[in-house]
């Protein structure tokens, strides 16, 4: 993997070139697929009638959903990797994810207790799963060791998981809404819901960008990092923010994606090298392009029926998290 | 690490097994029907006068029993495990078992729908094993640092739940209801010819585990010293190994994804007699029976008729004091 | 193998000790002999509480899920409120089960196959295929039953009513439903599920001579009994009536209301939409549910 300053291995013009194209491929695939087979891109043109409806009004907003939620869960795990300065700083691997899932799991099973709305239950969740895996892994004493910071992570998920699988053995209907709530679904997404996610986009972009000089510090370590004028306990704690309100918006209106902000800035690292100022625009774009892909394939991978899209993101994620873990150098 | 001396731990020891005897009594009397201590003794010594025959014999006294094997194993397994990766926080779960099996009884639901129930413990082992031999040939193959063998554990465990959680989200649920429940880790339903078929194994497991627990000592001093002091670490680590595997996949295929036990029980047991394991093998073994026997004998009796699973019961106590213990002692934790 | 040995034994010792024995039923997970004069039945589905209300017998324990109002009135009335909660049909209490003492135990083949062992260590245990079933299976099973409980001529009985009383429905219905197409389905907060032409409640609206506009695109028909189905797929279904069971409020489909693509649904443009309870649809099967859903289909089209 390139560290901080290397460049890549890559050449620039095939790194962007391989960038568009899959942008441009995995827009076109989550168009042209749906619950009907009858519409397809070429509608578009048409000025009005049912399959523009269904593109404008159904295929449009959650292809674009999709997109922002591979930006914001992407640019997450750009700065949590930056700021705790571990490679396998993710969502999903600090038991983050899980935790939502759990809150989720919550929400559902007591809505006549407390009246609060879902989105409060997921954060809140997410919230006391990534705590909690910090503390454990002595986060609050100072060092944080990688591999502790994982087993911890790992033990919150699998608590959360323990608990959110209880309401699998109450009733089916149950069962069945706690399965969408907590796999990560976007069939159902329209235009209020995508503009939730682009207002937390936006900012988290561009304070990400403003930011990305302290990132690259930070990859220096802590004390060059002072030396240089960076206060890291500062870096720090904006960056705890940003990942944190990025990941908490695409959770609230995806619920728990997996992997992808795992992953995604170690495909930007190895294309466009370890640089900061160029990552945090192409790890937001590359993972726009893997969750349009992601979102293509859970309405075609099991048609007529769709797989949620947490779910094919989490298979494509996890067997390139297992090679990376075998092979790379800068897991351990 | 404290050295605990042999008479703390004797007195542990001592303490721990009556504490084990008096839930595995009570654990006969509390379930979702009151039955008198005098019929309960009629049943269990065959006397005259009332009995509750299946509840006692076929129900409650095979199911503890088992809970006393299970969460056993599972412990030894957990410190096992901690040994090698030379982390507190490390556990079965660690080795893909509990994700290996999950995976491996869903896909039998799918692909063999009409495969009788009562292979899913035999199903379910063997996605155990093959998830943990996925595991062991990446260790032989590239011999890599503990550090790394965790973390390649994580990814095919997560692989597999990835996996689960497709399945889960494609299938409908109620034929997949019975593999729910045991995902739960529970065990209800749980009866003689599932602890006949186990208890055997994982008696023997134990004892050879038990045997080695000097060894975990030296390993647990590092890979240097080890080899220094006559040690073939690499093939002792492959045996440990494979011992953790089958006593956890044993007992995760008759009582289903209990997590927490193998975490919790060597680290309960590590805060009583510190980390020399020819005390602390033994006390996290009746600290997991306890742990098991009382969340299953709860989850019968708490909001009977529902049944609550014992995983859930154990998770739910066992994680808060757990995470309590980590941070009240961190520098005992990171040993 | 062992299994097989004692089995051949216990029966040896059945057949030795017990001359009472009502006869053989068979059934899903084998042969089961019942004895005669069954008094104390326990039922682990809700569709065998309607077979044995149709012949007014009550079970003395239910897997009601711990809800007794899930046992509606219609089956109260007759079964009375005596019975004994053995909690979930998922992981129904054994030990409440064998405190009962029962005579029969009555399984489902998807949720308690893995039990059937144990319910025969508690009692004699058939199983039938209640959730997989449709309609006309839920009617035949009923006949099984009636013979394990020794009212086989009741239940022949019951059942010949209930034939007749379905046909003149379906005479009342056929005309009314001549090349309409309606759907079912049940939609809770977060999504809704199609009941196909191969569930219960689409064998049901098949006989009264409903078409189902339910085929994928590629013009197979689903194999799946409940189909989770997106508003897009759903414009594509799009049948002339549709029928909603909601477990929440709002439900999803409540959330699709004012949509372009749903308002355009031919079924809501002509306010051919109507709600149901969705417990009574869903959940519950057998005769008298069965006669229940066919009154509400005449209520239905007479709007």
């Amino acid at each position: 993997m390139a560290l901080r300053g290397q460049s890549s291995s890559v050449p620039l013009k095939i790194s962007i070139v391989c960038l568009t194209l899959a942008i441009s491929c995995g827009t076109l695939f989550s168009l042209a697929t749906g619950g009907r087979t009858d519409v397809g891109l070429a509608d578009i043109f048409r000025p009005e009638g049912m399959a523009r409806t269904v593109l404008f009004d159904i295929r449009m907003p959650r292809t674009c959903a999709a997109a922002l939620l591979g930006v914001n869960l992407g640019m997450a795990g750009l700065v949590l990797q930056a700021i705790t300065r571990n490679p396998l700083a993710s969502p999903a691997i600090l038991g983050i994810n899980q935790g939502a899932a759990l809150g989720l799991a919550l929400g559902v099973v007591l809505p006549n207790t407390i009246d609060l709305p879902l989105d409060l239950y997921a954060l809140t969740g997410a919230l006391t799963a990534g705590v909690v895996t910090f503390a454990i892994s002595g986060g609050f004493g100072g060092k944080i060791d990688s591999l502790r910071l994982v087993l911890g992570g790992v033990a919150v998920g699998a608590f959360s998981y323990a608990m959110v699988r209880f309401t699998y053995t109450l009733d089916d209907d149950i069962a069945r809404s706690v399965i969408r709530w907590t796999v990560g679904d976007i069939t159902d997404i329209r235009w209020s819901e995508t503009k939730r996610l682009a207002v937390w986009a936006v900012p988290g972009f561009l304070a990400s960008l403003v930011m990305a000089q302290r990132f690259n510090l930070m990859a220096l370590g802590q004390a060059s990092a002072r030396g240089l004028g960076a206060d890291p306990r500062i870096t720090l704690l904006l960056g705890t923010i940003v990942a944190a309100a990025l990941a908490g918006a695409s959770v609230t209106v995806a619920g728990p994606i997996a992997f992808a902000g795992l992953i995604v800035p170690h495909l930007a690292k190895f294309l466009f090298g370890g640089d900061h100022r160029v990552l945090t625009p192409t790890t937001a774009l590359l993972g726009a392009a893997l969750m349009l892909f992601a979102d293509g394939l859970s309405k075609t991978l099991t048609a007529p029926i769709e797989a949620p899209i947490g779910v094919v993101a989490a298979l494509m994620g996890a067997p390139w998290f297992l090679w990376h873990t075998i092979f790379a150098r800068d897991v351990s | 690490m404290r050295h605990a001396s042999s008479t703390r731990l004797i007195w542990t020891l001592l303490g721990l097994t009556f504490a084990a005897i008096a839930v595995f009594l009570w654990s006969l009397s509390a379930g979702a029907v009151h039955i008198p201590i005098a019929t309960i003794i009629n049943t269990l010594f065959d006397l005259d006068g009332p009995k509750q025959s299946f509840i006692i014999n076929k129900s409650r006294l095979p199911r503890s029993l088992l809970a006393f094997c299970t969460g056993g194993s599972l412990a030894l397994s957990g410190a096992i495990v901690q040994a090698l990766l030379r982390n507190p926080l490390a556990s079965p779960k660690i080795i893909g078992i509990n994700s290996g099996a999950a995976l491996g009884v869903l896909l039998t639901f799918i692909l063999a729908p009409t495969l009788n129930l009562n292979w899913l413990p035999v199903v379910a082992a063997c996605g155990g094993i093959l998830a943990a031999a996925a595991i062991f040939t990446v260790a032989e193959i590239a011999t890599v640092s503990p550090a790394r063998l965790a973390l390649v554990g994580i990814a095919i465990g997560m692989t597999c739940d990835a996996a689960v959680d497709f399945i889960l989200a494609t299938s409908e649920l109620y034929e997949v209801s019975a593999p729910l429940v045991w995902m739960t880790g529970s065990l209800w339903n749980r009866g003689w010819a599932h602890l006949n078929a186990v208890w055997p194994l994982l008696v023997g497991l134990s004892a050879i585990t038990l045997l080695y627990s000097y060894r975990l000592d030296l390993i647990r001093l590092g890979t240097a010293q080890a080899t220094s002091l006559g040690l073939n670490v690499r093939r002792e680590r492959l045996v440990l190994l494979a011992l953790a595997t089958l006593l956890a996949a044993l007992s995760v295929s008759v009582v289903g994804v209990l997590g927490f036990v193998g975490l919790m029980a060597p680290h309960i047991a590590r805060q009583m007699v510190g980390g020399t394991h020819r005390g602390l093998l033994p006390v996290a073994m009746l600290v997991g029976a306890i742990l098991v026997v009382v969340a299953d004998a709860a989850g019968r009796a708490l909001f009977a008729p529902l049944e609550v699973s014992a995983g859930i019961l154990t998770a739910m106590f066992g994680a808060p004091f757990f995470v309590f213990l980590l941070l009240s002692n961190t520098s005992e934790a990171r040993g | 193998m062992k299994r097989n040995i004692f089995a051949v034994f216990g029966l040896c010792a059945a057949l030795a000790t017990t001359p009472l024995s009502a006869g053989e039923i068979t059934h899903e997970a084998g042969t089961t002999d019942v004895p005669d004069d069954v008094q104390r039945i326990v039922v682990l589905e809700f569709s065998f509480i309607d077979a044995l209300a149709s012949v007014g017998v009550a079970p003395v324990g239910i897997a009601d899920d711990n809800k007794r109002d899930r046992v509606i009135p219609a089956y109260t009335d007759i079964i009375g409120d005596e019975w004994i909660s053995v909690g979930t049909r998922k992981t129904p209490s054994l030990e409440v089960i064998a405190s009962l003492a029962p005579d029969l135990i009555i399984a489902d083949k998807t949720r308690h196959s893995a039990a059937y062992d144990t319910l025969s260590e508690i009692a004699p245990t058939i199983v039938l295929d209640s959730l997989g079933g449709d309609y006309h299976d839920s009617v035949a099973q009923m006949a099984v039953i009636g013979e394990a409980i020794g009212k086989k001529d009741e239940m022949d009985a019951r059942i010949t009513q209930h034939k007749a009383t379905m046909d003149a429905y379906v005479s009342q219905l056929k005309p009314l439903s001549e090349g309409l197409s309606a759907q079912f389905g049940v939609t809770n907060a977060t999504g809704l599920w199609l009941h196909a032409p191969v569930s219960y409640n689409g064998s049901l609206l098949e006989m009264f001579g409903f078409d189902s506009t339910m085929k994928p695109a590629d013009g197979d028909v689903y194999e799946k009994v409940y189909v989770p189905t997106t508003l897009e797929q759903l414009s594509e279904v799009n049948p002339d009536i549709l029928i909603f069971g909601a477990y929440a409020n709002p439900s999803q489909v409540d959330s699709w209301k004012g949509e372009t693509l749903f308002e355009d649904l031919t079924a809501v443009k002509s306010e051919k939409v109507f709600n149901v309870t969705a417990h009574n649809w869903s959940r519950l099967r057998g005769m008298l549910a069965a006669e229940m859903t066919a009154a509400d289909i005449v209520e239905i089209m007479k709007q």
